[in-house]
């Protein structure tokens, strides 16, 4: 099977910055592949780079067997890109805007119709008539999606699509993703973990330009998909510390530092951060273990280890 | 249709769905319905502001010939001042706002984005002056009782060429430098350049420096050869698109 994605140190400079240091990288075709990095990781310069956008410092790279520097529209004819702040003719409607897209890929303008209504019902925008120019980030980004799909292409490459949308666009945004699975490649960079073990088969992490990791999702998963809860609790925070200490599903446990401010007024108050491995468990004992020592319980939330402690996790051995 | 075409005919829609539609074209209907009138009653006016403080000097009555000089002054000055500006961010307002990225990741390579810019806002810039042209002919007929066709017509395309080279140029300065003033500014640079080089004789009779002189000269009834000017400027313009295509397809976007 051909790849969709494959890099050979590639390699790109930006003046005295090295953005990417000579990644190798395969994704093969018919996965939902996450990119993961940090802010400033390099994803957007690997995205770029893979859409001919700017030329890499060294290296190579094909997309589905094509030299990207050499094939130009025979690759561009085949993917379809996302930004990550995509910028639309405001002026045009999103039904002109789609076939516009679709005329500059020579596709036939009856195909192109009903192609483009289609595409369009599918991001929630089959009835709207406004200019693109009126939209929220939510519907540009479902355009987005839509635009990139137009050709029906081998390879979607989609940049930081959810950043900075609300739950309810984060959540349309990924389950359009999630309905291409078995369609079409899907490159997929982000920060956000929780995205990528939602719609992702594989993953890829990136940090200082460098893979650092690549596994498939239920692997990662697996590995480092722990949790944390935290509590905060109006006094005896330090004793009852101790004691989730102790219980089996906590990995690590810290007080007042990472959480909020103990509540006003209650020196003896604190918030407690737990890294667990079994989140049911915790989300059970823990109003337990405040009840018994009868203590007021303020705040008691669960939350994804986020993409920094990953990493920590992930690669925090090696050396840079 | 090809990429190229598709591509060129978003740049024609934009023009009447955009801002671009009321800016130029007000500019030079507005000098063009304003010039003839003008000129038939500058002397008129002048003399009613200047009371005998002309201590006898007569004013003679104006012609046909000051309504096209107007028209052509006009163009070469406010008219080019106004392309310069509007086409400052040509290439740079798609690279700033992202559209072009959503363009360039088609298949259309850079040469065809920047071929269909030149080429439909060119014919833009044609339709206007002919547009112009025609509303001050037809004025000039009224207000003078005459108006031959040839000084006017011949004159005005005169211009046109150099307009064209100059949407060829600000095509260039758009892709060189990301800022729409900063373009601005260095286009508004090459036409003092070019203006100063034209008073350089062998320059302004055979190069594009001459054509606005010549422009000019035409629209007074003279007669000129403006064969050597006309080509170097429409090769130039060839020159500066193909030079802006190489600068876009080594730009990172």
């Amino acid at each position: 099977m051909t790849a969709a994605i494959e890099t050979t140190g590639l390699t790109k400079i930006y003046g005295d910055k090295l953005a990417l240091d000579s990644v190798d990288l395969l994704v093969e075709e018919g996965s939902v592949f996450g990119f993961l990095g940090a802010n400033g990781a390099g994803k957007t310069t690997m995205l770029r780079l893979l859409t001919g956008l700017t030329q890499p410092t060294s290296g190579s790279m094909k997309i589905v067997g094509q030299n990207v520097e050499t094939a130009g529209n025979a690759v561009r004819a085949q993917i379809g890109v996302l930004p990550d702040v995509p910028g639309f003719y405001d002026w045009m409607t999103a039904g002109e805007f789609l076939r516009f897209a679709g005329g500059l890929f020579g596709i036939e303008q009856k195909i192109l119709a009903a192609r483009s209504q289609l595409l369009l019902d599918q991001a929630g925008l089959g009835d709207v008539t406004a200019r693109i120019g009126g939209f929220s980030r939510g519907m540009k980004q479902r355009l987005g999606i839509a635009q990139a799909l137009i050709n029906a292409p081998r390879l979607l490459l989609l940049d930081e699509p959810t950043s900075a949308l609300d739950p309810v666009g984060r959540k349309d945004i990924l389950d359009m993703i999630a309905a291409l699975r078995g369609r079409t490649t899907v490159f997929f960079s982000t920060h956000i973990l929780g995205d990528v073990e939602r719609v992702c088969d594989t993953v890829a992490i990136l940090d200082h330009g460098r893979i650092v990791a690549r596994a498939p999702i239920h692997e990662l998963k697996a590995r480092y998909g722990r949790q944390k809860v935290f509590v905060e609790v109006t006094s005896g925070a330090d004793a009852l510390a101790e004691e989730v200490r102790r219980q089996v599903w906590a990995n690590a446990v810290s007080t007042g530092s990472t959480g909020p401010e103990p509540t006003a007024g209650d020196s003896t108050g604190g918030t407690i951060e737990i890294t667990v491995c079994d989140v049911a468990a915790a989300r059970r004992d823990i109003p337990a273990l405040v009840a018994a020592r009868g203590l007021g319980l303020t705040r008691f939330e669960a939350g994804e280890m986020g993409l920094e402690e990953v990493f920590v996790e992930l690669v925090g051995q090696v050396q840079r | 249709m090809s990429g190229f075409a598709i591509f060129a005919r978003k740049e024609a829609v934009e023009i009447p769905r955009t801002w671009r539609i009321w800016v130029l074209p007000t500019i030079l209907l507005f000098f063009a319905i304003t010039g003839p009138v003008m000129a038939r009653f500058t002397p008129e006016i002048v003399t009613a502001f200047a009371g005998d403080q002309l201590g006898g000097i007569l004013i003679p009555p104006s012609t046909y010939l000051d309504s096209y000089s107007g028209w052509i002054k006009n163009l070469s000055q406010i008219g080019l001042f106004a392309l310069i500006i509007i086409y400052g961010g040509i290439v740079s307002a798609e690279a700033k706002s992202g559209t072009a990225v959503l363009v360039l990741t088609k298949p259309v390579s850079r040469a065809s984005f920047i071929v269909a810019k030149v080429v439909v806002q060119s014919a833009f810039v044609t339709l206007l002056v002919a547009a112009g042209t025609l509303v001050t002919w037809g004025l000039t007929l009224i207000v003078f009782g005459t108006a031959p066709a040839g000084p006017l017509w011949s004159s005005a395309l005169v211009w046109l060429v150099f307009g064209i080279l100059f949407v060829a140029i600000m095509t260039l300065l758009s892709a060189l430098i990301d800022s729409t003033s900063g373009a601005a500014g260095a286009g508004l640079g090459v036409y003092v350049l070019l203006s100063i080089a034209g008073i350089w004789k062998p320059l302004g009779d055979y190069s594009p420096a001459g054509l606005p002189g010549q422009s000019a000269a035409l629209a007074t009834g003279a007669q000129v050869d403006v064969l050597w000017s006309a080509l170097t400027a429409l090769l130039l313009a060839v020159v500066v698109v193909a030079l802006a295509a190489r600068v876009l397809d080594r730009k990172d976007l």
